[in-house]
């Protein structure tokens, strides 16, 4: 469960994503590799893989979704000699002997669902000898690599369809903390509905937690009333979107297709795929190939928005979908002038945001109210 | 007391309602009774008669099915039977009421009279059971108030409300342990009244107490017991108190005056050691509690404080100890003023305390015998040296201290609840009389306690006296005042009534002075 | 003998030889009966003990790992064993660990100047942080007479909630290393073997102190008394409000201090997730030492060891929760145990 001690990493995903292409690189390499000496190979027969989740596997989110990559790699290489994984690892020195008893346990690699940090980083130091993969890390070593997904830009397509969607131009926002990947999915959701309503904003409210369901059943009344006819927010449970079928709103949620919990308010989920690059990764570990990357999975390649809902129009499906194509085909919508919410200007006019400042974004663009700075 | 011709005779033909045939009883290292034969007869109130520790509980305990006997027998009408439970006791007619009250706080005296028996009916409105509960004291003839709360009622109400709870289940033989600790004399005398009437329908009660003027008073036999042994069974028209005190401590106790100096006394000084000069103490509520009290007190004299409890002397105690200061007026200490001292300064300039309530004010129950026994040493050397405690040293004077109170004590490490009552007290006063070299305040030293442990206290008293300190003694045991005190000083209502000197003291005085009243003469 | 001449006696203190046992005997049942259930669900009840215990003592990795682990157990089971000497139940120390661990933030933070006096200025601020943190309660409890338990327990959310605001708000890291922590502390406690920091020898340390300070000083005489029957203390005039006070802010600042100790010698940030609920688990600790100073460092190790084999046994396959029923009823039975230990039975002769 995301309980309030679990105040990490959320992510995304792939649908559609290119047919197993690992004999290529994988897509979404942002540095390739650091210049480090390969770890040596290991025979299937002999090697450990190690998951640590921040939730539990059954959660129908973010950790289930993991936890199939994980099940892609026990498929890919039936051989190997175990695969650890725990569940619920708590964002404290927990997380630090957690990872501590992988290595202990003969591990040879290591992926960190849920951005221990430092927490990681501490066994990571202590281990060179095994292979490190941090979910939303930022911190590259010779054994420690990281991964995450461009979660902004099908969160932009879903903005689009929030734009002709929204009746009221108001939409809320129920967020967990003010975090960067919060702060890039509000600014993205919002600048994707202002192509469309230029008048729209976006009102979020954080709740502490990413698995509370009453609390964000709470927070979406507190948006509906306000007037907010269209929700969306990081959330690791159906909640809001609850809420948003019983008072006939708009809804837009995460992780994975959940629909069923609210046919008639689903607009589309931001879905996310780790098989690939997971098979991808164990692969090149046993073959002695593996250096320690730093991959960010572009929309199409691990993270998209999801099929959109029954109610939704067609042609604002189709008007949403011709701007993902667009983004597909290398464009990017986030370029200057962008002003944050005190009127001054963040990204100069004409400038492109690189992938790096995208993943670390960390103010609030003009007409998003609600997260600190 | 009785005459002679009131020689306790049971109807004719009668069978006893309970026999006790041999009874004993053993706990681990100790013999609670042995070989106890005991008879109470239809009609008779029967006196068990016994030091603390002596088997009465014990004994009772027995009958009411809380223990089982581990030899001998019990015969009711006739049949032996064994109670494995309290309510198998009860169903034989064999009921108890306990020294402390089961009785639940916050029922009403009707809920708790129906709290647990099978004639409660099932479904029952508050009035219903009232009405039974009114119909039954009606019975019984114990004026109960069906509809209040118990906590509102006051301790001698409680008890009847016991009583009735236990006659109610039709009880025989009615057992009373120590019914009149918690009762005003005037309460006491309606408590015989009841008894009296109970048994005058051929049942039986069985009356625990230490009290000899009361066993005198109300019982018909007399059963002692000393070490777990029953020693005799008497007429109580044959006794008189004297004999049943040596029965019970099997040795002679003077109960005499005790005001005569021994040789070598010190005298009575000229200049009072602790003076109090209209004192006041005033309550939350603006109730005065003490009323500007004014008294002197002199080395080397008692001066006795009598009076009905309540009337202040739980707060003159507690001024003129440090424990609680005064509203207004002023403590004197050796013509030193006292006003913003604490009890730990009253002790240090030499004032001694033995508390009304020992066990919850005077110790800490759970804590070592040695903690307690240190208590008011232990700030200063040998036990403590700069900001130090050393538990070897404390030890050592606890030593001392136990021996001066002859008390014997295995293990100073265990909790000081484990002593009985008696040791805990001589340990107290033992305690207190080595920090009281100018006074001792001691509230009801004998309260609870057993004839020789009384005399005991009351010695230690007398020789602290001839040592020259003051002694202010709380007591509600008239003769006790006037067997030590030099002056007695009455209370009525926070105020002193009188101070009547107690060379061929006028008791009818005492009495009215007690009872709020002043004699013609002294309004004269 | 049949069964009905058997009666049970409650003893007014155990043996300590038989309360010793009764604890083994608790612990042997509980792994019995979590044997079984491991058994059951197909796995080797032996083997996985063995893993455990090799896991835990078997390398100076395992060691290591529980020397941290104990630090704050025994540090907050310190202040819950220090109240209860007075008579307190401070059921706040979770609160007063993070106020403690705040309040040494902000000096690791934003006061500049050498490692060494930023560190110790740290010490003060997490000892003061969790003073800070109990000071009200103390003062309802000491002079409106205000039950302690409902105070210390709210203050704990406001703590909770205070660090997770500003570890991911005004105080986050803005450097993009991590999401929802501070920047690391610009001082920190020094390892000496491994992980372990001075943290460990500070906090048995302490406990001892604390220990020596109630057995051998008139101080610890006048609050064992205060603690045990406030009218005897009354009585002899020892002065209970001062004592209460100081008794509860000391029990405030030890909670702080394991906080402090958490982020400057464990962590290295603030962020909203540092306690592993060590503020409650002290209460368990300082339960099964019965409020012993010198206790706790014992029962503080032995809950590390439970803590620390949960997250082993989860390497191993078994989910969170049956680790954690395992661990419930560990303590669970040791509780019982330890009451068991007060009676004794014995024979009725018929």
């Amino acid at each position: 469960m995301y309980n309030i001690r679990n105040l990490s990493r959320r992510g995304f995903l792939n649908l559609s994503a290119a047919a197993g292409t690992s004999l290529l690189l994988p897509q979404g390499l942002i540095k390739p590799a650091r210049a480090a000496e390969p770890l040596p190979a290991i025979a299937e027969e002999e090697a450990v893989i190690g998951f640590g989740h921040v939730g539990p596997i059954t959660d129908e989110g973010w950790t289930w979704a993991h936890h199939q990559g994980l099940l892609a790699v026990k498929e890919a290489y039936p051989k190997l000699a175990n695969i650890l994984e725990v569940e619920n690892v708590p964002y404290s020195a927990d997380a630090t002997r957690t990872y501590r008893q992988f290595v202990s346990e003969g591990a040879n690699m290591i992926f960190d669902t849920s951005s221990t940090g430092d927490f990681l980083h501490q066994v990571v130091k202590r281990a060179p000898e095994v292979a490190f993969m941090e979910c939303n890390g930022h911190l590259g070593m010779d054994n420690l690599g990281w991964y995450y997904l461009a979660h902004w830009y099908p969160t932009y397509v879903i903005g689009v369809a929030a734009g002709y969607l929204s009746k009221t131009g108001k939409l809320g926002y129920v967020a967990s903390f003010p975090v960067a990947s919060v702060y890039a999915s509000t600014n993205a959701f919002l600048m994707g509905a202002r192509t469309v309503n230029p008048e729209a904003t976006l009102q979020t409210i954080v709740i502490n937690s990413w698995f509370d369901p009453q609390a964000a059943t709470q927070a979406g009344t507190a948006l509906i009333d306000n007037g907010c006819d269209f929700l969306f927010g990081i959330m690791d449970e159906a909640g809001y979107l609850q809420v948003a079928e019983k008072r006939g709103v708009w809804a837009a949620m995460w992780n994975t297709d959940i629909r069923r919990y609210g046919p008639n308010s689903y607009v589309s989920s931001v879905i996310i795929d780790f098989k690939d690059f997971y098979v991808d990764q164990v692969g090149k570990r046993l073959a002695g190939t593996w250096t320690p990357g730093e991959y960010l999975f572009p929309m199409g390649g691990g993270v998209d928005r999801d099929t959109w809902g029954q109610n939704v129009p067609k042609e604002v499906g189709k008007a949403a979908d011709e701007v993902r194509q667009k983004i597909v085909d290398g464009w990017s919508p986030f370029v200057g002038e962008l002003k944050d919410k005190d009127g001054k200007v963040r990204v100069e006019e004409g400038q492109k945001m690189t992938e790096m400042e995208l993943y670390n974004w960390d103010w609030s663009v003009d007409g998003v109210t609600g997260l600190e700075g | 007391m009785k005459e002679t011709e009131n020689r306790f005779v049971p109807p004719a033909g009668a069978a006893p309602i309970i026999q006790l045939q041999g009874v004993a009883k053993y706990f681990p290292g100790v013999v609670a009774n042995e070989d106890v034969d005991l008879e109470v007869m239809p009609g008779e109130i029967h006196a068990l008669l016994g030091e603390n520790g002596a088997g009465k509980s014990t004994l009772m305990n027995i009958l009411t099915g809380i223990y089982q006997a581990d030899a001998g027998e019990i015969i009711i009408d006739g049949y032996q039977r064994t109670f494995a439970t309290p309510l198998q006791a009860i169903g034989a007619g064999i009921g108890m009421v306990h020294q402390h009250f089961k009785l639940v706080q916050a029922f009403t005296v009707a809920e708790n009279i129906h709290l647990g028996w099978s004639d409660t009916p099932r479904r029952a409105s508050a009035a219903v059971l009232e009405g039974r509960t009114a119909e039954l004291a009606e019975k019984f003839n114990l004026q109960v108030r069906p509809g209040a709360v118990v906590s509102d009622l006051s301790t001698g109400e409680q008890q009847r409300v016991e009583i009735l709870r236990v006659l109610a289940r039709q009880a025989r033989l009615l057992i009373l342990d120590e019914p009149t600790a918690v009762l005003t004399p005037a309460e006491a005398r309606e408590l015989f009244l009841a008894l009296r009437e109970f048994v005058s329908g051929g049942n039986a009660v069985i009356f625990i107490s230490h009290k000899l003027d009361e066993v005198m008073e109300i019982s018909d036999r007399i059963s002692i017991l000393r070490g777990g042994r029953k020693i005799a069974t008497k007429q109580t028209a044959e006794c008189d108190p004297h004999m049943l005190a040596n029965l019970m401590v099997g040795r002679e106790i003077v109960l005499a005056d005790m005001r005569t100096r021994a040789p070598g006394a010190a005298p009575v000084s000229r200049e009072p050691v602790l003076v109090l000069d209209k004192v006041s103490v005033v309550d939350g509520g603006g109730g005065r509690l003490l009323d500007e009290v004014s008294l002197e007190l002199r080395a080397g004299e008692i001066l006795g404080i009598a009076g009905v409890a309540g009337n202040g002397q739980r707060e003159l105690s507690q001024v003129l100890t440090g424990v609680r200061r005064a509203s207004s007026g002023q403590v004197v200490v050796g013509g030193e003023t006292l006003n913003g001292a604490n009890a730990a300064d009253f002790a240090a300039l030499g004032i001694g305390h033995i508390p009304e309530d020992r066990l919850n004010s005077g110790l800490a129950p759970a804590m070592s015998i040695t903690v307690n026994a240190v208590m008011r040493e232990y700030a200063r050397p040998p036990v403590s040296s700069g900001g130090g405690y050393n538990p070897r040293a404390a030890q050592l004077l606890a030593v001392d201290i136990a021996r001066a109170a002859d008390v014997a004590i295995p293990d100073f490490g265990m909790p000081v609840r484990n002593l009985s009552g008696g040791n805990q007290q001589r340990l107290v006063a033992r305690r207190e009389m080595r920090i009281a070299d100018k006074v001792l305040v001691a509230a009801y030293p004998s309260r609870g306690l057993d004839v020789g442990a009384i005399n005991t206290m009351l010695r230690y008293i007398v020789e602290l006296r001839d040592a020259g300190a003051g002694v202010v003694l709380i007591s509600e045991e008239l003769e006790e005042l006037l067997n030590l005190s030099d002056r007695i000083a009455v209370f009525y209502e926070g105020r002193i009534m009188g101070i009547v000197q107690n060379d061929n003291p006028d008791i009818e005085e005492i009495g009215l002075l007690m009872g709020g009243r002043k004699k013609k003469k002294a309004a004269a | 003998m049949q069964l009905g001449s058997l009666r049970l006696q409650r003893l007014p203190s155990a043996h300590p030889g038989i309360a010793f046992a009764a604890r083994a005997a608790a612990i042997l049942i509980a792994l019995l009966v979590a044997g079984v259930g491991v058994a059951i669900s197909g796995m080797n009840p032996f083997e996985l003990g063995g893993r455990v215990i090799s896991a835990s003592f078997g390398s100076s990795f395992g060691i290591e790992d529980l020397c941290v682990l104990v630090i704050p157990l025994i540090l907050t089971g310190l202040a819950v064993a220090v109240g209860q000497q007075i008579g307190i139940w401070n059921i706040g120390a979770e609160g007063q660990f993070y106020a403690g661990a705040f309040a040494a933030s902000a000096v690791g933070l934003f006061v500049p100047g050498p490692q060494w006096m930023v560190l110790i200025l740290m010490f003060g601020a997490g000892f003061v942080g969790g003073m800070v943190w109990i000071l009200v309660p103390t003062l309802a409890r000491a002079y409106a007479n205000v039950n302690e338990l409902i105070t210390t327990l709210l203050l704990n959310f406001v703590a909770t909630l205070l660090v997770y605001y500003v570890s991911t708000g005004p105080w986050r890291d803005r450097s993009g290393m991590a999401n929802s922590a501070t920047p690391p502390l610009s001082a920190e406690v020094p390892s000496f073997w491994g992980i372990v920091h001075w943290g460990f020898p500070i906090a048995i340390g302490l406990a001892i102190l604390v220990a020596a300070a109630l057995a051998y000083s008139r101080w610890g005489y006048e609050v064992r008394l205060v603690g045990s029957n406030p009218s005897a203390a009354r009585y002899v005039g020892i002065p209970v409000r001062k004592h209460l006070i100081t008794v509860m802010l000391l029990s405030g600042g030890i909670a702080g201090l394991a906080g402090m100790l958490e982020i400057a010698g464990t962590v290295h940030r603030l962020q909203g997730g540092i306690s592993n609920s060590f503020g409650y688990l002290g209460i368990m600790v300082a339960v099964l030492a019965r409020g012993s100073p010198i206790g706790v460092i014992f029962s503080g190790a032995l809950m590390a060891f439970i803590l620390n084999s949960g997250i082993i046994l989860q390497t191993q396959g078994l989910t969170t929760s049956v680790v954690l029923a395992i661990t419930g009823f560990i303590l669970f039975l040791t509780a019982i145990g330890d009451e068991l230990s007060y009676y004794r039975v014995t024979r009725e002769r018929a």
